[in-house]
């Protein structure tokens, strides 16, 4: 190997390369020969691609084409000063993590090389240990740092996007109320009966627009472990009864009967009530809004010692495999019965809960036969009071006294 | 006018519809609904539309844009080509920063972009206006 320029030396370390490497480039610009071949047979060793470049201009360079993970950088050199190559590094990719390498390690022209924006440096002379540790740690702090910019990325997407929902959502309605109240600003002799049927349908409109943002400020509530905060002994049997009475009317409009086959004894879990009763809430009237005429909703309950499954059975037109995956996301509606009102986020404010309670939530569908879901809650279990849990130790579990 | 220029509302919200119909009607037009990008494609062959209004229908993967380029482009759509397209959305881009995103987008831009909630004096305006530099056209075309 002739490492007289940076091109041979370039082709010599490509031949040599590993088979095997870290996919990693580290570029070393250092005017010193006996450096840079040290470094580059050390570095290669480990299984990095390493280019050498004996100027600070020659390695800036090359730099925009080789994108190098890391730099090693002498900071005495001819020419462009180690200093400024760190900083036009930056220019270039402030993902370029910097080492500078340097001959007298004094605390001021660390410090000033780290102000520039390195982050390391390799005292002269290094042992070959040390320099794969420097460089190592290097490349596990950037592999970090990039993972992070990365998750923030992905989280502000991510916000943006449900924040475009969010508005799309609340600007729907607000804008067929605009152009309802537009129109009729303009119409001289509006007929009665349609400015009847019209203040109707705004009226209905801000009821959309004021569920969403109920749904909405459960969702965040939840999110923020605001509002599932009890942990209680909840009678479902009781919550649903309730659920289903207040959905009568609501169901007879529809021609679709309820059916209540929850314990007549109770059926005790631990969780908050408000949020248990949301949940079922939910998916009653998803039951009820996604049923056909005629059709049936039967609540029922399994009971085992751990946990209780709620089912919330309808025979409505069930939900296409393909949607499944996504049904339980944050404003998912299918779009082919998007003309049933909803705001898209109760089964989201539905899994949150479950979730939230230790619990889970899964449905079973056939289209056109109906869709079961299925609540999983940790059983309530009464407490083991004290006198009764010093006479436990001989084995004997704590029972589940259930009622 | 003696026969009135008829009006293809294409739009996935009933009420918005209804709105627009009875504006549009309060003015002499002759008002067809379609409630989704399909179904606006049919009608425009079945009530050969003098201007179309239509939506971006965000929610249902932004149908409106197939619409507009069937008119403008698409080779079975031929005999409409000179319908004008107006394009309502609640979107809050500009349509310059919508349509100059790439040469494709041109391929769906509408002849006029307004934003929801549409002024009901602008829609108005905008409407006579598309109508009227259209007739020559369609006049020859007869």
């Amino acid at each position: 190997m002739s490492p007289a320029n940076p091109e041979s030396l370039r082709a010599a370390s490509a031949a040599e390369a590993p088979a095997v490497h870290s996919g990693e480039t580290i570029v070393v610009i250092d005017d010193d020969r006996a450096i840079r071949l040290s470094c580059e047979k050390i570095l290669t060793k480990a299984g990095y691609r390493v280019e050498c470049f004996e100027t600070g201009a020659a390695g800036l360079e090359a730099v925009a084409k080789l994108k190098p993970a890391l730099a090693l950088v002498d900071l005495k050199m001819p020419g462009i000063s180690g200093m400024d190559v760190i900083s036009r590094l930056r220019e270039i990719d402030p993902n370029i993590l910097t080492v500078v390498i340097t001959g007298y390690a004094t605390i001021d022209t660390a410090v000033e090389a780290m102000k520039a924006g390195a982050y390391d440096f390799v005292p002269k002379p290094f042992s070959p240990d040390e320099l794969r540790l420097i460089v190592k740690r290097g490349l596990d702090h950037r592999r970090l740092m990039l993972e992070s910019q990365q998750a923030e990325m992905e989280r502000e997407l991510l916000k943006r996007r449900f924040i475009t929902f969010v508005s799309h959502q609340l600007q729907t309605p607000l804008v067929a109320i605009h152009q309802y109240l537009d129109v009729l600003r303009h119409l001289e002799n509006p007929d009665p009966a349609k400015l009847r049927e019209w203040l109707d349908r705004c009226l209905a409109r801000t009821e959309e627009i004021q569920a969403i943002i109920k749904d909405w400020l459960t969702i965040s509530k939840l999110e923020g472990g605001l509002l599932a905060q009890q942990r209680v002994k909840v009678d479902l049997t009781e919550v649903i009864t309730e659920i289903l009475k207040t959905y009568e009317v609501m169901a007879a409009s529809e021609s679709v009967t309820l059916e209540n086959q929850m314990p007549p004894d109770g059926c005790y879990v631990i969780g908050d009530r408000n949020c248990l009763s949301v949940l079922f809430d939910n998916l009653v009237t998803n039951a009820i809004k996604y049923n056909k005429p005629g059709g049936k909703v039967t609540v029922s309950a399994e009971r085992t010692p751990d946990e209780v499954i709620v089912s919330v059975a309808d025979t409505g037109i069930g939900i296409p495999e393909k949607y499944r995956q996504m049904l339980f996301g944050e404003f998912f509606r299918i779009q082919d019965v998007k003309k049933t009102p909803g705001t898209g986020l109760g089964l989201a404010i539905a899994k949150r809960v479950a979730t939230e309670m230790g619990g889970s939530i899964s449905v079973e569908s056939q289209v056109n036969v109906g869709s079961t879901f299925r609540v999983r809650l940790l059983a309530w279990k009464e407490p083991v009071s004290e006198t009764t849990q010093g006479r436990t130790n001989n084995g004997l579990k704590a029972q589940n006294t259930d009622r | 006018m003696s026969v009135p220029a008829k009006v293809l509302v294409i739009d996935d919200d009933a009420d918005l519809r209804a709105a627009v119909r009875s504006m549009l009607e309060s003015k002499g037009y002759a008002v067809a609904e379609a409630e989704s990008g399909k179904e606006g494609l049919r009608k425009v062959a079945e009530e050969k539309p003098d201007l179309i209004l239509l939506d971006v229908m965000m929610e249902c993967d932004s149908e409106g844009y197939g619409v507009t380029y069937a008119i403008k482009h698409r080779a079975d759509y031929e005999p409409y080509r000179g319908i004008p397209v107006i394009m309502m959305s609640a979107i809050q881009e500009s349509p310059d920063e919508l349509f100059a995103m790439s040469p494709e987008s041109e391929m769906i831009r509408p002849d006029r972009y307004l934003t929801k909630p549409v002024n009901m004096d602008l829609l108005l305006e905008v409407v006579e206006k598309a109508l009227a530099e259209r007739l020559p056209r369609s006049v020859a075309n007869q």
